[in-house]
């Protein structure tokens, strides 16, 4: 499926604003609050603008006028701290967390989690916009830049290659698909999976996350009835 | 495919869920189409008055050609050593749509009940099932030609064979007196696959200038799923052996046919 832009300019390239937003979150030496299943980031006006146009957290509606506050997800937390290293995560002693404190508190509380932080962080490097996919029934949607200037052409299923690894699988059975594919057929995407391998790597740690490998397949379902209307009469070469 | 409305399609963040907005209009309802058919509306097809004739012979599990009316022919059955052999699902093909008058080696007919019979034998004696001469008969009647893979259209097609058993070519043959090689029956029958995932058919587009002698790649290979998705290792093994032919998967549901693809990709890196 081609990418569908929906005709306004777009402005600069992903990594320019991304690399931005970490140039300005590192001046302010930012540190979020870690809260449940999120990570609280107070902004300045600017990182406000970057973290927008970089997709990545949700503001939170308050009455404050001079500050503004966004929600981070564990992915987008751990993927500003530990790759970007742009942010410290603290807990509520406002001590900054490791990295290694910060992942065994989201693997503690997400099941899964590393699976699914590796999908988040493989995007994210190659610069797609990442963002959840629960309301299509999957682990993330991913556009090629932001949702306001292009239509979302992939959701995103994270699964793991190893047959012991229980906590992601998904798609077991083939109602799995049908349901999964009409599902993205219906918000006019493309089912991606990514299967995540730990190739050897036997404890499930930040750093050993870095040696996995991730396969991109992407699934689709073929009629043979709107091929055929396609098909030119072949030319004997 | 469907065109989301520019409105609803980035409201990822405000919970707002694609079929509420009432665009699902997309895809109807299906009805199934089975229950259209009220008793003594079921369509019947027509007997052609030019029909074709074989000879269905045991030890191959195919059919001779005897006689050949229509065209299908360009697109039907194997050669070997200046005869046509059809499987049996070609041959079930075209018994259904009655193109065809199918003999026993003593020259009586053989009915429609026992082609049926011969395709429910256990594990597959001829090569096809149920479920797949389901597949085969669908892209047939849409005009995709469609070969038993790994099974060359003629001899002289052997060259472009590009998968990796070029065994066929070397020893396959049945000779004049009708005698059976082996080797041809491991070809048809046999296979490289232990598993329930494998290759089954290999599917040409619609194409009135089709040539046994140099048929070309396939479009796709099509292979049978088992009672289970594939794992992502039994893909990857089927794709070291296609080469650059893509490769399609089938699964039979009830009499509904489903094709899946699960394509490599490398997405770019974004600037």
């Amino acid at each position: 499926m081609a990418p569908r832009w929906k005709g306004k300019t777009a402005e600069e390239p992903m990594s320019v604003i991304v690399s931005k937003l970490q140039t300005s979150l590192i001046e302010s030496n930012a540190q979020g609050l870690l809260s449940g299943c999120v990570v609280l980031l107070e902004a300045l006006p600017e990182q406000t603008k970057l973290l927008y146009r970089a997709c990545i957290g949700r503001p939170v509606i308050t009455a404050e006028n001079d500050k503004q506050w966004h929600q981070l997800s564990f992915e987008e937390a751990l993927y500003l701290c530990s790759v970007l290293k742009c942010i410290k995560v603290a807990g509520e002693n406002k001590c900054a967390k490791s990295d290694e404190e910060l992942w065994h508190y989201m693997v503690a509380k997400r099941v899964g989690f590393p699976v699914m932080f590796k999908a988040y962080s493989h995007l994210r490097r190659k610069n797609w916009v990442v963002r959840a996919g629960s309301q299509y029934g999957v682990d993330f949607v991913a556009y090629r830049y932001h949702p306001a200037f292009v239509h979302s052409e992939y959701a995103v299923l994270a699964l793991p290659d190893e047959d012991g690894d229980v906590e992601n699988a998904r798609l077991k059975v083939w109602s799995d698909y049908h349901c999964t594919l009409r599902l993205c057929g219906s918000v006019a995407k493309t089912l991606l999976v990514l299967h995540i391998c730990r190739n050897g790597e036997d404890v499930v740690s930040l750093s050993s996350l870095e040696h996995y490998n991730v396969e991109e397949r992407i699934v689709t379902r073929w009629n043979p009835e709107a091929s055929r209307e396609n098909q030119t009469m072949i030319v004997k070469k | 495919m469907m065109e989301t409305d520019a409105s609803h399609s980035f409201s990822s963040d405000d919970g707002v869920y694609d079929c509420d907005s009432g665009s699902e209009g997309f895809v109807e309802d299906l009805v199934d189409d089975e229950l259209c058919f009220a008793s003594g509306d079921i369509p019947k097809l027509q007997f052609r008055k030019e029909r074709s004739k074989v000879r269905w012979i045991e030890e191959l599990g195919m059919a001779e050609v005897l006689e050949k009316k229509g065209k299908m022919w360009i697109t039907t059955g194997i050669s070997r050593n200046g005869k046509t052999y059809c499987s049996i699902e070609e041959t079930l093909y075209l018994a259904e749509i009655g193109a065809l008058d199918v003999l026993n080696v003593d020259d009586t007919p053989l009915p429609l009940s026992d082609l049926y019979a011969k395709l429910a034998e256990d594990r597959e004696k001829y090569g096809c099932s149920w479920e797949s001469f389901e597949v085969y008969r669908c892209l047939k009647s849409l005009g995709y030609i469609v070969g038993r893979h790994g099974v060359a259209w003629s001899m002289k097609n052997v060259k472009n064979k590009t998968n990796a058993d070029d065994s066929v070519g070397e020893s396959c043959s049945i000779t004049d007196k009708g005698n059976v090689d082996d080797k041809f029956i491991t070809d048809m029958f046999g296979n490289m696959y232990l598993g329930e995932t494998k290759p089954i058919f290999d599917v040409f587009p619609p194409n009135s200038k089709f040539r046994k002698s140099s048929s070309g790649d396939p479009s796709f290979m099509l292979c049978r799923a088992s009672v289970h998705p594939p794992s992502r290792q039994e893909i990857e093994d089927i794709e070291t052996c296609s080469g650059q032919i893509p490769l399609k998967f089938y699964v039979v549901e009830h009499g509904r046919v489903s094709f899946l693809s699960f394509t490599k990709v490398d997405l770019p890196v974004l600037p």
